[in-house]
């Protein structure tokens, strides 16, 4: 029976009940059919599709006669299945003679001009119109004119080299620029038989997504300039895995080949990147089998560095740290998975009775209890498939785009869904030569601020928002009309924060603050002044400060923090935080340091105290990927596993803890951060029999709140989101 | 049968492009008396005079018009398709370069008609004197009342804006031209089933009347002097009087305006018949109907059903009549190649086979045709025919194919011989 919003179809013989409106040829899945097709993406618009011409089926409807009685009426044009909405009563059928002819037809139209060149084209062997020809098209030719001739190598951008000759002119490319990532970039240039994708005039292709056309593309026509000629794709292995990039935490597949990882494919999780990467991600991966590579431990001997054996180096590094015990400091984390995270915090808490440690680059240290708070403001308060249905969302100090590359999708989504009202406020880069931030493109109205003024244009927002909405004054704290009064006094709100201010409208509502937050000293003031915005709109938990790193939530869950152990548990007594480590370290007050992943010589928001400190340091272990400034100063220098190298988890931005998988062994002689931890542990007599990285994540989901669910085997292939700290349960 | 002259009746008046020359032979009575009555009962009476889309698929007016009227409110527009490309069509770009005050008239019923608050004249780039004059009608309709605000005396406020092509024979596809209208690629858009036809979702997405110039051109009369005056003329299923654009091998190339049923031999007797030889063929409806044998033209009457049961269209009008020194296989490969050129390139079919074929013709043309060339121009129409995305595709097949099937021995000459069979002297010119 169908309901109110299904209708009853027949495909091929086979009667089903489907949504109203469903595109035919999504209906057909359902019953097994699949009709082929090029130009057709569910993600991609109808509008400027339906052009390749390939899904076409024959469409019969029911007609009532005069007499009424009701008779089939079959279509006198085939229609394309890609853009036909399923409608009651229709009957279609996939494989009638004149279908067959059809395709037949129409693939002998898209190869006259395609050269053919498969034995040398990166899609070979996992192209679309190679195995539709195979399966639907003539077996020779009968065009014998000359084909159509172009340049075989076109750079289109700075990772995408184009094939002009294999194009088949299906849009997807196109239509992805300007309905997904939103550049209008790419377009049609020419017509009939001449026309050919290219950069419209007045741009380039320098969209932060562009790679995703590589993979959209049914032919070998967009290339990577990183993957051309490269690989066959039967000679690839491929690993399911997650982006490590950023926060995000996009799914991806490592394609390698010979322990190398080859190309970067996005893995479909709808909650998460449905099917895009970044640029950042797609082509910045490549660091897992760059030369610059670590492949042995390296001691300091006379000041210069000496490859050693593991024994000897973690026998160096249990000595310093069991000398120095609770004065021991441990800085970073960001970049490592839960399990490393996990078992570091335990080495320091339980063995050496430590609580320095800090995963954070500053200025600003907040409590612990901040990450709890549903109003804290400290990582993302909702998911990130969340973000399409906000109504209002303000940006305030973020290039979104960027740095949040799938939110920025998300919340682009929303607006283009024409629902959701987006304003911001950034610093002023009038004059400057900042890249233009692409969520302006869409705000409804922008404000910008002047340098170290981002609190104040915080509160001057409530009060703009205060002037333009009084009655929603009274629900907020005396203190905080004051404040507002207060600052009224100073100076009136611009013109532009008063269109911001006007621009608020109805919940659900997400403010999003960005890496200027982050790396501002007024960062608490200015969560407190958008706390009070929210709670003003009636939503105070929407505020939201998403962290940057892989792991940087993970290593907050995982206690990497001076006031809290794992899962936010209490402490006995507070450790110091990075600040306070480097500041010890500088004095000779904290005796031993190990510093994880994080170049906090360069990263640290006091690149002169780091510098200090670790010059100073009277014994630092450094672990990670690269001899980076931090870890040419060191005095133990251990390298890591990749992602690609191991197992594991991380928990993203949203909070969804995620499985990572070995795509290959590593080279050289390198290990995961957990197992060196524990090694480390064990020769001070600590008890940590963990001999997976599986028994690790198992100790983790029974200490660390909102985890419990997150055991590998229900992970699976898109993890679980884990509700804030204080909230009972977890969902998926 | 002689001419019967409606829309051309006052076409020599000397100063009829101008307001005063216009309303002195009764010009802007047929808004007035639009205005006095309900827009529906406007409706009615163009669906009294059967009036059918004379832009070429000949679809009954009065649909489109009641169309946009049960939408909900905003705004909604009303488009003058001016964009007359079709090859030995020519009939729009006198129609409003001769008496732009009567198109303007009409599209301005239109818009009280459907209630639509803006218009838009789409002019073919190339028809800059017609644009000149339509505009020059259009300032003074604005400065008599009968544009903007209470138009016509009436409460409603009705502006109208000239668009000028810029080029391509696919914008003149009713979507196509909405694309371009609204700053777009000019390439067609989704339509039933797959999409709400332009009255419910046009431009930006609001409910949208399009006609053709000549369609709009009749409105005055049948509001001026009643619908069923108008359906007293033509034939029973096809009413009202047509202009079709003579050209080709006649004495007299022109427009001339019949009544639709009117044999054409008639017609092409008011043209002053067929000149430098004997008749061989016709196109009657612009190039993209299908070609008609000089024995095929014997009694054919011009109406839709007629011209449709004779194995071609009554098209857009343009009549174009060849003698016995025409080359079909130069003309077809003139013709192939104006689709090749005016292909959008959005679709499969369309983008590769109109070049295919052209340089099908090319290789004919050059000499070097094969056996079996024939029948694989027939194969590749086949295979354009009904697959396209609009109808150019297949306006690029029917005349090739109908011309295969119709002149076969011409084809087979020049595959076997390698020249024309009619001699070094044979037309059209082929470059």
């Amino acid at each position: 029976m169908a309901g109110p919003d299904l209708v009853n179809i027949v495909i091929d013989g086979k009667p089903i009940s489907v949504p109203k409106g469903e595109m035919v040829i999504e209906s057909a899945r359902r019953v097994g059919v699949e009709i082929p097709h090029f130009c057709y993406h569910r993600r991609l618009s109808k509008e400027a599709g339906a052009n390749c011409r390939m899904c076409l089926v024959e469409v019969s409807m029911p007609r009532k006669a005069p007499d009424g009685t009701v008779s089939l009426s079959r279509m006198p044009k085939p229609q394309t299945s890609c853009s036909l909405p399923a409608a009651e009563g229709m009957v279609v059928e996939t494989e009638t003679p004149a279908i067959v002819e059809a395709r037949r037809g129409i693939l002998e139209f898209l190869l006259i001009n395609h050269p053919l060149d498969c034995p040398i084209c990166d899609r070979g062997g996992e192209c679309p119109l190679q195995n539709n020809t195979l399966r639907y098209g003539p077996a020779a030719t009968r065009f014998s004119e000359e084909k159509r001739h172009h340049p075989k190598a076109y750079s289109l951008s700075e990772h995408v080299v184009f094939d002009r000759e294999r194009c088949i002119h299906c849009a997807r490319c196109t239509r992805f620029t300007a309905d997904i990532s939103g550049d209008s970039q790419l377009g049609f240039l020419k017509r009939g038989a001449d026309m050919e994708v290219g950069v419209l005039a007045g741009t380039d292709f320098t969209s932060l997504f562009s790679g995703n056309v590589i993979e959209l593309c049914p032919v070998g026509a967009l290339l990577s300039r990183d993957y051309r000629f490269r690989a066959r794709p039967w000679d690839l292995s491929t690993q399911k895995s997650i982006c490590t990039e950023c926060s995000n935490g996009c799914n991806i597949k490592l394609d390698h080949r010979a322990r190398r990882l080859v190309r970067v494919n996005a893995r479909t999780n709808e909650g998460v990147n449905e099917e895009w990467t970044c640029d950042r991600g797609k082509f910045g991966m490549a660091y897992v089998s760059s030369p610059d590579r670590l492949r042995h431990p390296l001691i300091r001997m006379h000041d210069r560095f000496v490859e050693s054996s593991w024994t000897q180096a973690l026998d160096i590094v249990a000595e310093r740290l069991a000398a120095a015990g609770p004065t021991a400091g441990f800085l970073g984390g960001s970049r490592s998975s839960n399990e490393d995270l996990y078992l570091a915090q335990m080495l320091f808490r339980q063995t050496l009775g430590s609580a320095n440690l800090d995963h954070r680059t500053g200025p600003v240290f907040p409590p612990a209890a901040r990450y709890m708070s549903p109003t804290g403001g400290l990582g993302l308060h909702s998911t990130i498939a969340e973000l399409e249905g906000v109504r209002t969302a303000l940006v305030f100090s973020a290039d979104l785009a960027v740095e949040q590359p799938m939110l920025f999708l998300r919340l682009r989504k929303a607006w283009v869904r024409g629902a959701c009202r987006i304003v911001e406020v950034q610093p002023d880069t009038a004059g400057s030569s900042a890249r233009a931030n692409r969520v302006a493109e869409f705000a409804l109205a922008s404000a910008p601020y002047g340098e170290g003024q981002d609190a104040d244009a915080a509160w001057d927002l409530v009060g703009a928002l205060l002037a333009e909405r009084p009655e929603l004054a009274p629900g907020l704290p005396a203190s905080v009309r004051e404040r507002c009064q207060e600052r009224a006094g100073v100076r009136v709100a611009s013109d532009a924060l008063r269109k911001v201010a006007a621009g608020l409208g109805e919940p659900p509502i997400a403010i999003l603050c960005g890496e200027a937050v982050r790396r501002s000293p007024r960062m608490l003031e200015v969560l407190e002044a958008l706390s009070t915005l929210g709670a003003a709109l009636g939503a105070p938990s929407c505020v939201s400060l998403p962290c940057r790193e892989v792991n940087e939530q993970g290593a907050a869950d995982m206690g990497i923090l001076p006031d809290a152990g794992p899962g936010y548990g209490p402490v006995e007594s507070s450790g110091l935080d990075a600040s306070g480590i480097l500041a010890g370290v500088a004095a000779g007050k904290v005796r031993a340091l190990w510093v994880c992943g994080t170049d906090y010589a360069t990263e640290f928001h006091d690149r002169s105290l780091a510098t200090r400190a670790l010059e100073a340091s009277s014994f630092t272990v450094y672990s990670g990927l690269t001899l980076n400034a931090t870890a040419s100063t060191a005095d133990v220098v251990l390298p890591v596993c990749s992602v690609a190298e191991r197992d594991g988890t991380y928990t993203n931005v949203e909070r969804r803890v995620q499985r990572f998988h070995r795509a290959y062994q590593a080279e050289g002689d390198v290990r995961e951060e957990w197992r060196i931890a524990a090694a480390v542990g064990m020769r001070l007599g600590a008890d940590m029999p963990f001999a997976d990285w599986s028994e690790v994540l198992a100790a983790i989901l029974t200490e660390v709140a909102g985890y419990s669910g997150c055991s590998a085997d229900r992970l699976g292939e898109h993890g679980i989101v884990c509700t804030r700290p204080g909230q009972e349960g977890t969902v998926s | 049968m002689a001419e019967k002259r409606v829309l051309l009746e006052h076409r020599d008046v000397p100063g009829i492009d101008t307001i005063s020359g216009y309303e002195a032979v009764g010009g802007y009575e047929g808004v007035r008396r639009a205005v006095s009555m309900d827009p529906e009962a406007v409706i009615a009476e163009v669906k009294a005079s059967g009036l059918q889309g004379r832009g070429g698929a000949g679809f009954p007016t009065w649909i489109k018009w009641s169309g946009l009227r049960g939408n909900p409110p905003g705004p909604r527009y009303v488009v003058c398709n001016a964009d007359e490309g079709e090859p030995g069509t020519f009939k729009d770009r006198e129609l409003m370069l001769r008496l732009p005050h009567m198109v303007v008239e009409g599209i301005a019923i239109a818009g009280y008609a459907t209630g639509a608050c803006r218009g838009f004249i789409y002019i073919r780039g190339e028809f800059t004197e017609s644009a000149r004059a339509v505009r020059r009608a259009m300032d003074e309709a604005y400065e008599r009342g009968y544009l903007g605000p209470g138009m016509a005396g009436s409460e409603a406020t009705f502006d109208l804006h000239v668009h000028m092509g810029a080029g391509s024979y696919e914008c003149g596809e009713e979507t196509a031209l909405m694309s371009s209208l609204m700053g777009e690629r000019g390439q067609p858009r989704a339509k039933p089933p797959h999409a709400p036809l332009p009255v419910v979702s046009g431009l930006w997405g609001r409910p949208t009347l399009i006609n053709n110039v000549e369609t709009y051109a009749c409105v005055p009369h049948i509001l001026r002097r009643g619908g069923a005056w108008y359906a007293s003329l033509g034939t029973e299923r096809s009413k009202g009087t047509k202009i079709f654009s003579v050209s080709g091998h006649v004495r007299k190339p022109g427009n001339y305006e019949i009544e639709l049923g009117t044999p054409l031999s008639e017609l092409i007797g008011m043209a002053g018949g067929v000149v430098g030889g004997a008749l061989k063929a016709v196109i009657p409806g612009g190039s993209s109907v299908p070609i008609l044998t000089a024995s095929m033209c014997e009694g054919l009457a011009l109406d839709y059903d007629s011209c449709r049961a004779a194995g071609t269209m009554l098209g857009s009008g343009g009549c174009m009549v060849f003698n016995d020194r025409t080359d079909i296989v130069k003309l077809m490969c003139a013709t192939a190649r104006f689709y090749a050129h005016e292909s959008c390139g959005k679709c499969t079919p369309c983008r590769e086979g109109t070049r295919w074929m052209y340089r099908i013709y090319q290789r004919i043309m050059r000499g070097d045709g094969r056996p079996g060339d024939a029948d694989l121009l027939v194969s590749i129409c086949n295979n354009i025919d009904g697959r396209s995305y609009c109808p150019l595709g297949d306006a690029a097949a029917w005349p090739i194919r109908a011309s295969v099937e119709r002149f076969r021995e011409e084809y087979d000459y020049w595959v076997q011989h390698g020249r024309s069979p009619l001699g070094p002297d044979a037309v059209p010119e082929v470059h």
